[in-house]
């Protein structure tokens, strides 16, 4: 009896399923399983002695290009800063050992979300071979073991299609929505201002700020929405919401600063975009969404 | 390995061996699951890592519970609870007989463990009696859920492993690229069928197009009118109007009216049809479980009255 199967390479993509998006009980399960994956905010100043938050975000910002020229899924690259701020809760590391850690967070987000997990080989390369496949793979470990093998971290990802079922019957628009919402949780993911906001707060806001931006109409019915869905205080949300604004306007107007002083950078930009259409993550789209 | 003395091999699981152990202060029996590192530059195989990782989460009484991890350079070892027999070794125990009893009291635990994974975004994807442990208690537990994928990731369909297709629904036969709960409704329908014929598999084909053609003589052949879409799945092609000429009856002798009803939620072509686990534990079929396996704090009488 031949029990091989022969099937073909092409990725399959589980659709939405109303078992799960209708079922309230999946959201209770996310709402509680977020917290127990809080990292601490506070361990720049209680844990830290060398890393500082501008590090934090630098070496963000290299894994976010990672990710989306790997073109990894969307969650990979919050779960990664998950697995960062959490090991940089309990672990005091210096500067030096920073990218192999935000390397091997890379490596364990895409293992456990990718069909093709990003190889050591080109984690390797990103560094610019500044680290070795062995430090990587020991590495690996020692942060398994740091963050007690718990992988299974809840992202704003997860919130987000439970968010926008419940609230947007128009597929069309819910998918435009949820493009600029994930770019907002990305956006999100690279500044410390975030830490300590759980991720379904970060859904809600992202969707608010997106609906908001799109819609150029007052939210206070989406909020009110999003305020029944996960019982989160809408002051709470608005506030969220408003972090997200500003910190968006500030990255556009820094990016605006590079491409007056630096105009060949702007050039290298455009090419990036060329090649990544499609991909809404990338930070250059970011200025297509049009206040 | 200090802390376990190791008894006996059990059998290889998806991505290692599988050891029977005992703890040596505790004198606990346990299943410890080998993983070896070092022939890779991959690290913790992504397979193990999904596994030790949501099953960290899926702490449920029918779900395989995940004791602790070791891991030294070399190797990693999974330390799991020990459960005597998996359920296709308990109808191998069975000579063809199987109190109808048990099998009611076997499928609402699956359905259970099934629920508990999908109201927490597991999918198992690969369920089968192999991968269904059963205990002295007569309770089951879900297992190996090296393929198990936390919910709406795509995901590249067992292509590099071995699995057989005995237990896949028509969707995914035809190469369907999305699927979710739906496929694990449809193989716990099959195993349903199995147990109450003692262990005799209901679909045992030998390759898809086997695989399919035994579906459809039970079921009847799909059509755009019962199935909207079908024709547009990937590696569709049609099949013959199959004149159906074995009743239901004649598939599951054993099982009452209310479990055939049940067992026809389940193995339904069109997944968007198929019952879920949470409707199936409260279908009448299991009316009269014994309130015990509900409560599921012991069903070793179950099983004690058997023998």
């Amino acid at each position: 009896m031949n029990l091989m199967c022969c099937e073909t390479e092409s990725q399959r993509r589980a659709y939405e399923d109303p078992v799960l998006l209708k079922d309230y009980r999946v959201l209770q399960n996310l709402l509680q399983t977020e917290d127990r994956y809080m990292p601490s905010p506070t361990y720049f100043s209680c844990v830290q002695t060398d890393i500082k938050p501008y590090m934090r975000k630098m070496v963000a910002q290299w894994m976010l290009e990672v990710c989306e020229e790997q073109q990894c899924e969307e969650e990979v690259f919050p779960l990664a800063m998950n697995y960062m701020d959490r090991f940089l809760t309990v672990v005091d590391i210096p500067r030096t050992r920073l990218q192999l850690l935000g390397a091997v967070c890379m490596f364990l987000a895409s293992k456990l979300k990718e069909t093709n997990p990003l190889t050591s080989e080109k984690l390797v390369i990103y560094t610019d071979r500044s680290i070795t496949l062995e430090e990587l793979t020991e590495m690996e470990l020692f942060v398994l073991s740091k963050l007690k093998w718990d992988l299974s971290a809840v992202t704003p990802h997860d919130f987000l299609e439970q968010i926008l079922s419940r609230i947007c019957p128009d597929q069309e628009r819910c998918n435009v929505i949820k493009k600029h919402s994930q770019t907002f949780i990305a956006l999100c993911s690279t500044d410390c201002k975030f830490i300590n906001y759980p991720p379904s707060m970060i859904a809600a806001g992202s969707v608010g700020a997106a609906a908001h931006g799109l819609l150029k109409t007052d939210n206070t019915k989406l909020l009110q929405s999003l305020h029944q869905i996960l019982n989160i205080d809408v002051d709470c949300l608005k506030s969220c919401q408003d972090q997200i604004e500003q910190t968006l306007s500030s990255n556009l107007s820094h990016m605006a600063q590079l491409s007056e002083s630096a105009p060949p950078k702007v050039e290298i930009h455009a090419n990036h975009r060329v090649q990544h259409e499609g991909q809404p993550t990338t930070p250059t789209d970011v200025q297509d969404i049009v206040f | 390995m200090q802390k376990y003395e190791k008894l006996e091999k059990i059998g290889e699981g998806t991505y290692g061996t599988v050891f029977k152990a005992k703890n040596r202060e505790t004198h606990e029996v346990v299943a410890l699951k080998r993983v070896r590192l070092d022939d890779d530059d991959e690290g913790v195989p992504s397979s193990a890592l999904r596994e030790i990782c949501l099953l960290k989460e899926l702490k449920h009484k029918n779900i395989v519970r995940l004791h602790d991890v070791l891991h030294s350079e070399k190797k990693l070892t999974l330390v799991f609870e020990y459960c005597d027999q998996d359920l296709k070794k308990y109808f191998d125990s069975c000579n063809g007989e199987i109190d109808q009893d048990i099998v009611k009291s076997f499928m609402y635990q699956l359905l259970r463990g099934l629920a508990f994974c999908h109201s927490n975004n597991v999918l198992h994807r690969d369920l089968k009696p192999q991968n269904l442990l059963i205990n002295k208690n007569g309770e089951l537990k879900l297992a190996d859920f090296g393929l198990a994928r936390a919910f709406g990731i795509p995901v590249r369909f067992f292509s590099s492993e071995v699995v057989t297709l005995w237990y896949r629904p028509p969707d995914v036969l035809f190469g369907a690229k999305m699927y979710s709960t739906s496929i694990d409704m449809w193989s716990a329908g099959c195993i349903f069928a199995e147990m109450t014929n003692a262990g005799r598999p209901l679909f045992p084909g030998n390759d898809v197009e086997d695989q399919l053609k035994r579906i459809f003589k039970l079921l009847g052949t799909p059509t755009e009118e019962s199935w909207l879409g079908i024709s547009q799945l990937p590696e569709y092609k049609p099949f013959p109007m199959y004149h159906i000429s074995t009743t239901w009856m004649q598939v599951v002798p054993k099982l009452n009216p209310k479990g055939r009803d049940l067992l026809q939620r389940l193995l339904i072509c069109n997944p968007s049809g198929r019952m879920s686990a949470e409707e199936g534990m409260l279908h009448q079929y299991f009316s009269d479980l014994d309130p015990s396996i509900k409560l599921a704090t012991d069903n070793s009488l179950i099983l004690q009255g058997r023998s």
